[in-house]
């Protein structure tokens, strides 16, 4: 049942004219039982209702029905009915009724259709219908409301792999310059052992010669001579000053790598507990590691750490929040001495972290709007939008807070304040 | 971060000889990476090394650099702004860049501004970059003169033949419109729609420029660019484009020697300027021949058809000055 016409009962009508004895005997019949009240209606169009409340007014005074029995309805009637358009919606027709019908409730609403009657609705009829649509609706909504929950943890999805992606090319890159070198020294240290071999090789035939005794003084000349050659373009080719610095160069560059490696799973905390107590000022130190390759070439890092508590959290989301802070600043930084500040403080119940850069601030207009989802500034493809809202929704499930202050052309500093006691996450949210 | 010069060269050599000995400089803020390779090629050459572009450049305009190798990402200068500069100041010293993790715009840059030679992509096998290394070398020994040459215009003033291979009807409306703006009257423009239109159109005239999508008609026509090149290094490519992919862009280089890359839409002044160097390449190289050879390229890695091969290599005929640059397939 979704229209009103549905709800329209076909109720032949009675005329002005009708006699109030006529329309009592009318009520009494058994197909009029549901009804409040009968439509009066003249060429087509209504022009009031008789409920049976009035009729039982008449009858139940005293000669009642003796004395107005044989009036016309009209002089009984509501002249002024209620009149719903069976073209209205649902909605409508309700919102009309109900705002519109007498209380108690004693009679029907007329439905018409272009000014003539068309039938009679009641409002119970009427509820039942809304309550339906209702039902329905709500069906929808929460069909929406699964929908867009997906999509939203699928966009969650993108801008996560989206900054994993950019994370990943910078370590590439701070991995590739020590395997440059590395695979390089590695590459000639190897041609460097096979000219020792041949050295080595040179020694034994001599060695060999020398003890088995039938070797000729020219022999062995020659052979000493071979070796003596074969020496010398070694040490050109490999002077052992160089060959030192090249073994050292690679151990260095091999320790550069395992540090990467080791930051990157601490970082990612893959292998650790979900929940935490972490010293914050570790996590900044991880995530400045991971940033370094957006943050080098732009701005000079200034630590100031002060004594932390441990904090307890979920360390990988914070670490999430902390590289976004500071690749945000990195991006906002277009000036030759570009300086990216980390402070942290505690207090009594917090632990506060600010970072400030002095790159182009916000302006004013916008900074109310940095944590909206989808919010971005930068071209199209170079970000999602999502970075400060998902660093906001992760510190508010710690129960803490992210505060914001930029100046245009002067810098930006976001604080992030945790607390120390009650700070792990609420279970099931923004995993 | 270290950015202290470093000692230019390890041994104090006498000027004198040292002018005379083939000499590579290598350019990277990481001083490691500078040691690595000084012993590569410390035997075979005299290596000057340093971590700042700045100083290169000095080293570049005091002594005699036959080869440039220089790391892109470095705090003062990078790598395709000391390419472009090295251009002025060194037209003679061969140009390659050292790239690990290479961004669009810098790639572009090196090609249009560095008119780099080779890409060297890091890590790097210490067999191949010795080979690079010891070609660029080789070339830049051969050809080195200080002098830049005057080019002269062809006395008959007979018009460039250029040769546009797009599908897109815009695009050849577009680079008429320019040719007329910029050229009026010196240019005979040929359009091709399909790689087998243009091979055509290359067997019957002179095209000496030619200005080509990378994909057309849905088929890939690097293969036929790079074996263009191989076979005939005096027709100058310009590749016009709305593919942006740094992989591509480096085997355009290191395989296809293109001239100038051109990201669509077309920009014009952009586009008639990388032309009109065109013209100048094209000009410089029918003047030297010899100087085609500073714009070889790797042999394609990409399997080429036999038959394209032949078609390209017959060319040789049909073409006036397409004499062998003297690589072997």
């Amino acid at each position: 049942m979704g229209n009103l016409v549905d709800l329209s009962l076909p109720i032949e009508p009675i005329t002005p004219n009708h006699l109030i004895g006529t329309v009592g005997d009318i009520f009494l019949q058994e197909r009029y039982e549901r009804l409040l009240s009968l439509p009066v209606v003249s060429d087509g169009r209504p022009v009031g209702v008789i409920s049976r409340h009035n009729m039982q007014k008449i009858f139940m005074t005293r000669f009642g029905r003796e004395i107005q029995g044989n009036k016309p309805v009209a002089a009984f009637m509501n002249p002024l009915p209620l009149l719903v358009s069976v073209d209205q919606s649902m909605e409508e027709a309700s919102h009309f009724v109900t705002r519109n019908i007498a209380f108690p409730i004693t009679e029907d609403f007329i439905l018409v259709k272009d000014g003539q009657y068309h039938g009679i609705g009641s409002v119970i009829d009427l509820l039942r219908g809304m309550e339906e649509r209702i039902v329905e609706q709500n069906l929808s909504l929460s069909k929406a409301l699964s929908l867009l929950k997906a999509s939203q943890s699928q966009i969650i999805q993108s801008e996560k792999m989206a900054s994993l992606g950019q994370m990943v090319a910078g370590v590439a890159h701070e991995i590739n310059t020590p395997l440059g070198y590395v695979k390089n020294n590695l590459e000639m240290a190897g041609e460097a052992f096979k000219s020792l071999q041949n050295l080595g090789d040179a020694h034994d035939s001599l060695l060999a010669d020398l003890q088995s005794g039938n070797a000729s003084d020219d022999d062995v000349h020659q052979q000493l001579n071979r070796i003596e050659i074969l020496n010398e373009q070694f040490q050109t080719v490999y002077p052992k000053s160089e060959m030192d610095a090249l073994f050292k160069d690679t151990l260095y560059g091999l320790q550069q790598i395992s540090e990467i490696v080791v930051n990157l799973k601490n970082f990612s905390r893959l292998d650790q507990a979900a929940v935490d107590n972490v010293n914050i000022n570790q996590c900044i130190d991880s995530a400045l590691l991971i940033a370094k390759n957006v943050v080098k070439h732009k701005a000079e890092v200034e630590r100031n750490f002060g004594t932390l508590p441990a904090v307890r959290c979920a360390p990988s989301q914070i670490n999430q929040v902390i590289l976004n802070l500071i690749t945000n600043a990195a991006h906002a930084i277009d000036r030759p001495d570009g300086r990216i500040v980390i402070r942290t403080q505690a207090d009594q119940r917090h632990v506060h972290i600010v970072v400030t850069d002095n790159g182009k601030g916000i302006p004013p207009e916008l900074v109310g709007k940095i944590f909206d989802p989808f919010f971005t500034t930068k071209p199209v493809g170079q970000g999602t939008g999502l970075g400060l809202s998902i660093a906001f929704k992760i510190v508010q499930d710690h129960c803490g807070s992210i505060r914001v202050k930029s100046r245009p052309g002067l810098g930006t500093a976001f604080c992030v304040s945790l607390p120390v006691h009650v700070s792990a996450p609420v279970e099931g949210k923004s995993s | 971060m270290i950015t202290k010069p470093m000692p230019a060269c390890p041994l104090a050599e006498p000027a004198k000889i040292a002018m005379d000995r083939p000499t590579i400089l290598f350019v990277d803020d990481e001083e490691r990476i500078l040691r690595s390779l000084r012993m590569l090629f410390a035997a075979n050459y005299r290596v000057l090394m340093t971590t700042n572009g700045h100083e290169a450049l000095e080293i570049l305009q005091r002594e005699r650099v036959h080869v440039l190798v220089s790391d892109q990402r470095m705090p003062i200068m990078t790598g395709v702004d000391l390419l472009r500069q090295a251009r002025d100041v060194s037209p003679s010293s061969m140009r390659l860049l050292l790239t690990g993790y290479s961004d669009m715009e810098a790639i572009i840059g090196s090609i249009n501004d560095g008119e780099v030679y080779r890409y060297i992509s890091k890590p790097w096998s210490a067999d191949e970059f010795r080979r690079t290394v010891g070609e660029a070398m080789e070339i830049a020994v051969s050809l080195w003169d200080p002098q830049p040459i005057k080019i002269v215009a062809p006395p008959n003033n007979e018009s460039l033949e250029i040769l546009l291979l797009d599908q897109s009807p815009d695009i050849a409306v577009a680079i008429r419109t320019l040719l007329d703006e910029n050229f009026p009257g010196a240019y005979h423009l040929d359009w091709a729609t399909s790689q087998s239109e243009a091979m055509a159109i290359l067997e019957r005239g002179k095209v000496s420029i030619i200005i080509s999508e990378i994909n057309v008609d849905g088929e890939d026509v690097t293969p036929f660019l790079k074996t263009l090149k191989h076979f005939h290094a005096q027709i100058v490519t310009i590749v016009l484009t709305s593919f942006r992919d740094t992989s591509l862009l480096m085997e355009l280089i290191n395989q296809g020697q293109i001239h100038r890359f051109l990201p669509k839409p077309v920009r014009k002044t952009l586009t008639a300027r990388s032309i009109r160097s065109g013209i100048e390449r094209h000009r410089e190289i029918l003047q030297r021949p010899q100087l085609t050879q500073r714009h070889r390229v790797e042999p394609p890695r990409v399997q080429v058809s036999h038959s394209m091969i032949h078609r390209i290599r017959g060319m040789l005929q049909s073409l006036s000055i397409g004499k062998s640059n003297g690589i072997k397939i």
